[in-house]
């Protein structure tokens, strides 16, 4: 029961004066103990309710891989490139295997490079229904969440059938071709995981005027020549009108041989990111679905025979690796000089340059309540970033 | 084969007429350069004006023996759709070299700022090369060659003593 003010409370609650802070500057910390934020922080110095500027604190995950990999021989790399992000594990699998790849020089057989393309690309699909799951999450839709993580989960089951493990498939994607054949009636499944993928995609389309038009339509613009100074990569940088995509361009594995287009906004923001992502969702498919019916007979690994690893030696050389990640630009510099270990790997994520530079460059001047929306319409993944 | 490579060969040729450098064409849209350290900013400020405005990556080869550290700079033009790495070395001992900030900006900056903490390497020019990874970190740059992480986690992380630890030091 509320109690009723008499008449003298009243006038002295009047003459209070309203307290004027002096100063609305303070510090702000977003993340890492965040819920949406991930293994990452943001401090930000904030006036009132406007981000003055923003610095990142990487580092929380930082494992030194590239160091790492100098004391290990490619077969164990290859287990240990699937932590680069946690994401897209299969992807950055692929970028090794690569790389060393074409420091030894083995012909990878025809139908491994299919396998390799087909799990890149599903990869890519349970990787942006991640992104969409993280992006609902930030902005207060639950629901969103919880479903895109639930959709996921199929195409984890045909991970596991596939390589064994349903985040990591440790090593599944090895130097010289793929490490198991696909199980008898995995084309079937995979066709039924893209069946209920569409259904999700579907949905998203569905929830695109409750939650994500108005929260991000104008947010977080990124101007063209801003992108390419900042080192923007993949759907940031398309989303800012810039046509290119390392599949296309840089062409590696069989996709010079597949048909699925580019999808490419003008607006630059946060609304433009997602659609963008929504589109490449639908071109993923596209390519799984050429795929499945064209993955020819053969075999899965060059050479054949496996080798006892401590007497195989990386050949004399080195090689710059380009992939086109869920992300962005996903790179490997490897260098040998002939041992069994290669003599250095560098790795260069996406999320390096999207989570420190574009991402304090987006925050500077916008409003709190649209720091998770920008933050996570650059898709990032702190793993990546500090390898 | 050299049809295909036309590009390839015309921006080696296009970079030799005015550097001295030793260039070779990988493959199809990958050009390896040479260049000593003195013209790298002079070699870059060119390159970027061909077109190269995308900074994939730097990266830092360490080769203790010889006392140098190798600096490599891997650059994609959106244009001519070619990766082109430039490489140079430095004195191990004195590793420091111009940064190149002013032409690829926040970009190169943030590369720098990570090579510094990791190899060492002092990018001259480069106004915040504060440590990004490691937390109170006071030992040598952690992926130079000869720090030998085993041994300090060996050190740092075991006791010695503790007979169950012992299959550390065995």
């Amino acid at each position: 029961m509320t109690r009723q003010m008499n008449e003298k409370e009243l006038i002295t609650i009047e003459h209070i004066e309203p307290i004027i802070p002096e100063d609305t500057d303070y510090n702000f910390y977003f993340g890492p103990a965040h819920s949406g934020s991930g293994n990452f922080g943001v401090k930000l110095k904030i006036e009132g309710e406007r981000v003055k500027s923003a610095r990142a604190d990487p580092g929380y995950l930082h494992r030194g891989f590239e160091k790492l990999m100098e004391y290990r021989v490619p077969v164990q790399n290859a287990v240990l490139s699937d932590r680069v992000c946690v994401l897209e594990a299969l992807n950055w699998n692929l970028v090794h295997a690569e790389a060393v790849d074409e420091l030894t020089g083995v012909g990878v057989p025809q139908r491994a490079r299919y396998i390799r393309v087909l799990m890149a690309e599903l990869s890519r699909l349970q990787s942006h229904l991640i992104w969409y799951g993280a992006m609902c999450l930030g902005l207060g839709f639950d629901t969103g969440f919880k479903m895109a993580f639930g959709y996921r989960d199929y195409i984890l089951d045909l991970f596991e059938l596939i390589t064994g493990g349903r985040v990591y498939p440790a090593g599944y994607i090895c130097p010289g071709g793929v490490r198991r054949d696909l199980p008898d009636g995995s084309e079937d499944k995979i066709k039924r995981v893209l069946d209920q993928t569409e259904e999700m995609m579907q949905k998203m389309k569905d929830f695109d005027n409750i939650v994500f038009s108005g929260r991000t339509k104008g947010v977080g613009i990124l101007r063209t020549e801003d992108a390419i100074r900042l080192g923007a990569t993949g759907p940031v940088l398309r989303a800012c009108g810039v046509e290119t995509d390392v599949r296309k361009d840089d062409p590696y594995e069989i996709y010079g041989e597949l048909d699925f287009d580019i999808p490419v906004r003008e607006e630059g923001d946060a609304y433009a990111r997602c659609l963008i992502r929504e589109r490449e969702m639908e071109e993923s498919i596209k390519i799984i679905k050429q795929i499945l019916g064209r993955i020819p007979q053969g075999n899965i690994r060059e050479p054949v025979k496996i080798t006892p690893p401590s007497r195989v030696k990386i050949p004399e050389g080195e090689v710059y690796v380009r992939n086109e990640l869920a992300r962005g630009e996903g790179c490997a510099y490897m260098r040998s000089v002939g041992g069994r270990e290669p003599y250095r790997v560098k790795l260069r994520g996406p999320d390096f340059l999207h989570m420190i530079p574009v991402l304090e460059h987006l925050l500077k001047g916008s409003e709190i309540a649209d720091i998770p929306a920008i933050y996570w319409s650059l898709n990032i993944c702190p793993a990546d970033m500090d390898r | 084969m050299a049809e295909i490579l036309r590009k390839e060969d015309k921006l080696v040729e296009d970079i030799s007429a005015k550097f001295k450098i030793a260039g070779k064409v990988q493959r199809e849209r990958r050009v390896w350069l040479t260049i000593d350290e003195d013209n790298l900013i002079a070699l870059c400020d060119f390159v970027k004006e061909l077109g190269f405005e995308h900074l994939s990556a730097i990266s830092v080869t360490d080769w203790p023996e010889e006392g140098t550290f190798e600096l490599t700079y891997h650059l994609w033009s959106y244009s001519e759709k070619i990766l082109l790495t430039v490489k140079t070395k430095l004195n191990r001992a004195n590793a420091i070299v111009d940064s190149v900030v002013p032409i690829w900006k926040e970009n190169a900056q943030i590369h720098e700022r990570e090579l510094h903490e990791l190899f060492g390497v002092k990018f001259e020019g480069n106004e915040d090369l504060t440590p990004l990874f490691l937390e109170d970190w006071d030992g040598p740059p952690p992926f130079r060659k000869d720090f030998d992480w085993r041994e300090y986690v060996r050190q740092e992380c075991y006791d010695q003593t503790n007979e169950r630890e012992r299959a550390y030091y065995d």
